[in-house]
């Protein structure tokens, strides 16, 4: 079946893709930049199609605990927000994560701290990958750079969530969600009515009841449950690393950037190169997993990393955990809600870089 | 030739603020608002609305489609 091409709007995509992934339900709350969500779900009335459930809620917090009770009924749901709305999310997103219940959340972020700008940043990296919530979890943060990624992105997180039962975010910024690209859209996919076997959907003659809960009163049963959780960590950190590198085979100096960013480093690997400065760039997809063994590969073939993000240095440590001190790791972001130009980005390459 | 005068008419409702026309425009005649619309974001205005010649810059540019410009000969 050939595939739909539409001109759309980076938040446009993510609604449109979870209408067409099967989503059995969406609870949300406006928010700028991310608004255009909930406006694109309640036109397009897919309860009235697919039969998905769209509300907004009175409250992020309500709303990422109505994904929580969605999701332990086996349920594809879904949530999307902004910074300062993801950040009431975060008591119900590590409950979530401790009942290891599927879910997708999408974080369309603006600049911080607190109220901050409406404007694109990426400084909830450390809040995204490192847990924003409260104990040892992790959330599967998938980084898209288009359009196109956007709404991949959704039905690609939804198969992730169900298949390691956990959390999935999107982590895109106020630039993706607004922009307007050509999107290939994906044939619509069915609601699956299965029951899933862990879901509390009443208990069968057949079998005990499923019981949800992150809650376990017995310190020796949580931290048997601690040791379970990190073995599904790493098999994710083993099987779903995803990257994309750019002019990185001949490479002395090293671009790590995802979403906007990746984008803008793009144009600066081209310009840098263009001066006879050979760089290349690496964009993660997956911020968590993060792909370290690919950057400590090219760490010992590299003269030195460059992490360009749009806040004040956050997935810096994570690429210097990967290069473990093999080259200089250096970080250039603008904040606030200030894109970085690509010339920016090469001329502080050049004094942070190649001139020290 | 006749002299061409124009006027934009701005959806301020649909406009993101990201000030590509105010940049494309040879004459100054767009500035952002220090007002915001119901989302938050400072929208284009013709700040100069007797600079405006009509060249629809403005329009081309816009990502959103937010601007229509009209043109008289006077």
């Amino acid at each position: 079946m050939e595939r739909e091409l539409r001109l759309m709007k980076g938040n446009e995509a993510v609604a449109e893709a979870a209408i067409r992934a099967g989503a059995d339900g969406y609870f949300g709350y406006p928010i700028t930049p991310q608004s255009e969500i909930l406006e694109y779900l309640m036109a397009s009335k897919p309860w009235e199609t697919t039969g998905m459930v769209v509300l907004q809620a009175e409250s992020e917090i309500a709303a990422i605990n109505m994904v929580y009770g969605g999701a332990a009924c086996g349920k594809k749901v879904m949530t999307t927000s902004s910074s300062p709305g993801i950040s009431l999310k975060q008591e119900g997103i590590t409950y979530i994560a401790g009942a290891e219940l599927p879910c997708l959340i999408v974080n369309v972020v603006r600049g911080g701290p607190g109220l901050g700008t409406i404007q694109p940043a990426q400084s909830d990296y450390f809040q995204a990958t490192k847990g924003g919530g409260h104990g040892d979890y992790h959330l599967i943060v998938l980084a898209p750079a288009s359009v196109q990624e956007m709404a991949d992105f959704v039905g690609l997180g939804f198969d992730l969530a169900f298949r390691y039962r956990n959390p999935v975010m999107i982590l895109s910024d106020g630039a993706i969600g607004q922009m307007m690209e050509k999107v290939y859209l994906s044939p619509p996919k069915e609601r699956s009515e299965e029951i899933l076997p862990w879901a509390t959907r009443g208990k069968p003659a057949t079998r005990e009841r499923n019981i949800i809960t992150s809650l376990d009163l017995d310190p020796k049963g949580q931290e048997i449950f601690n040791q379970k959780l990190i073995a599904k960590y790493n098999e994710i950190k083993e099987k779903e690393v995803r990257f994309e590198e750019f002019q990185c085979d001949d490479a002395e100096y090293l671009f790590v950037a995802y979403g906007t960013s990746a984008r803008v480093c793009q144009k600066s690997v081209e310009l840098a190169r263009g001066e006879g400065i050979k760089a290349g760039l690496l964009r993660p997809i997956t911020l968590f997993p993060f792909p370290s063994v690919r950057i400590n590969e090219l760490s010992s073939k590299v003269k030195g990393i460059m992490s360009v993000e749009m806040s004040a240095g956050q997935m810096v440590e994570d690429v210097m955990l990967a290069a473990n001190g093999k080259v200089p790791v250096v970080h250039f972001g603008r904040m606030g809600g200030i894109v970085t130009t690509p010339e920016e980005v090469v001329e502080n390459l050049k004094l942070k870089l190649m001139e020290s | 030739m006749a002299k061409v005068k124009g006027s934009i008419v701005v959806n301020i409702e649909r406009c993101k603020g990201c000030e590509i026309c105010m940049i494309s425009c040879p004459t100054g005649t767009i500035a952002m608002a220090k007002e915001v619309n119901s989302k938050g974001y400072n929208y284009a205005w013709p700040a100069n609305p007797d600079l405006c010649i009509g060249c629809a810059n403005c329009a081309i540019v816009c990502p959103d489609g937010v601007i229509t410009v009209y043109r008289t000969k006077i």
